[in-house]
């Protein structure tokens, strides 16, 4: 090429190259379908992470000789996961051929009530894994009586209730109560630990659309 | 975004833009997701921008933080697959601008590293080794022996094409 390229950079631009711009529309089209989808990929990977526990937990359990907590532990796990999948259900009812704007809106408000309703559950859910793992502490292969003697060789004035220490489930009993109390809470948490960044994008794009439509 | 902005802020700005766009990108379904984008971060980050330089330079600089970080995120996307091959296709059928020059300068470009090509294109742009290197964030003691390296480099490609 005899030109140098400076010369070829200043001339060789029609005014229909550069004039041509593209239509400006329909930004975030693209980001809105790919925010929704991490969200459901993301749900699925849970799903998939609970029912494998479910079953490691049946599996441990049952090397420990606790079956029967295992048993309660995985069937509330995947009861957990059932309910989800039936809540998460309606999220993707949600019609993709809404605007951007009204999609990602929507998708938000479903999710959220998803995720109300999930709490419910929850108030539940957590305070009986508790117990579970609580009783398979004590109950696991020998354990019973092999605690039941050091703790009545260290404190032999403990008052048992029905083969358990007072004390202990008083304590039991409170953290219970306790778990139940902030549940919400630790849902939150919990579902902030793997959602959060994606849901704070989510509401960080909706936001800046409606300053767009402004 | 306020089409007030929009007109006064970014249109007068737009080829700058398409410029820097079509250099990173070899589709005209990429080039004008490529644009909207960096219009969005305009708006967006309207209210940083700081009187020290001029409007044409902090387009300058979003554009091209936008084109690089779009590029290293579809790289990434598409690592698993021969991206060479893949680029090298969508490149040579790519025809962008009316004149037959410059569409072969930008294959040439975009055979250049993704910084290379910033700085040829400031170049071309006739900004001063001072301002590349200010939106570039480099040191411009370099600049200008990095653009001869560049302007070699292009040479000897387009001088290939054409023998």
């Amino acid at each position: 090429m005899e030109k140098p390229i400076e010369t070829i950079w200043k001339e060789a631009f029609s005014e229909r190259d550069l004039k041509e711009v593209p239509r400006l529309g329909n930004f975030y089209d693209q980001e809105s379908q790919q925010l929704v989808d991490k969200v459901k990929r993301k749900f699925k990977n849970n799903l998939v992470a609970t029912v494998v526990m479910a079953i490691v937990i049946l599996i441990v359990h049952m090397f420990i000789e606790a079956a029967w907590q295992g048993a309660i532990a995985a069937a509330l796990l995947l009861g957990l996961a059932w309910y989800s999948t039936r809540q998460m259900r309606r999220v993707h009812t949600v019609n993709p051929g809404l605007g951007s704007y009204q999609y990602l809106r929507l998708f938000d408000q479903t999710l959220r009530e998803a995720l109300a309703k999930n709490m419910i559950v929850i108030r539940f859910f957590y305070p009986l894994i508790f117990l579970t793992s609580m009783s398979t502490i004590w109950y696991a292969g020998n354990n019973e009586a092999i605690l039941t003697g050091k703790l009545t060789e260290t404190f032999p004035d403990l008052l048992f209730v029905g083969g358990l220490p007072l004390i202990g489930l008083i304590a039991v009993g409170g953290i219970t109560v306790l778990i139940a109390y902030f549940s919400g809470r630790i849902y939150k948490w919990d579902v902030g630990l793997i959602y959060g960044r994606t849901f704070k994008k989510l509401r960080e794009t909706i936001a800046d659309m409606e300053q767009l439509n402004e | 975004m306020s089409t007030d902005f929009y007109q006064t802020a970014i249109l007068p700005y737009a080829p700058i833009i398409i410029k820097i766009c079509r250099a990173y990108t070899d589709t005209q379904e990429d080039f004008e997701d490529y644009y909207q984008e960096v219009c969005l971060q305009i708006w967006r980050s309207k209210d940083n921008f700081q009187e020290q330089s001029k409007w044409s330079t902090w387009v300058y600089r979003i554009s091209l933080n936008v084109c690089l970080t779009l590029l290293k995120k579809r790289k990434r996307k598409q690592e698993y697959t021969d991206f060479k091959a893949a680029s090298h296709k969508a490149v040579v059928g790519n025809r962008a601008f009316e004149n037959e020059e410059i569409n072969q300068l930008y294959d040439a470009i975009k055979r250049l590293s993704e910084v290379d090509r910033a700085v040829i294109l400031l170049f071309l742009e006739e900004r001063s080794y001072q301002e590349i290197a200010d939106i570039l964030g480099t040191n411009p003691n370099n600049i200008g022996v990095r653009v001869k390296r560049i302007k070699e480099r292009l040479k000897k490609i387009l001088d290939g094409k054409t023998h």
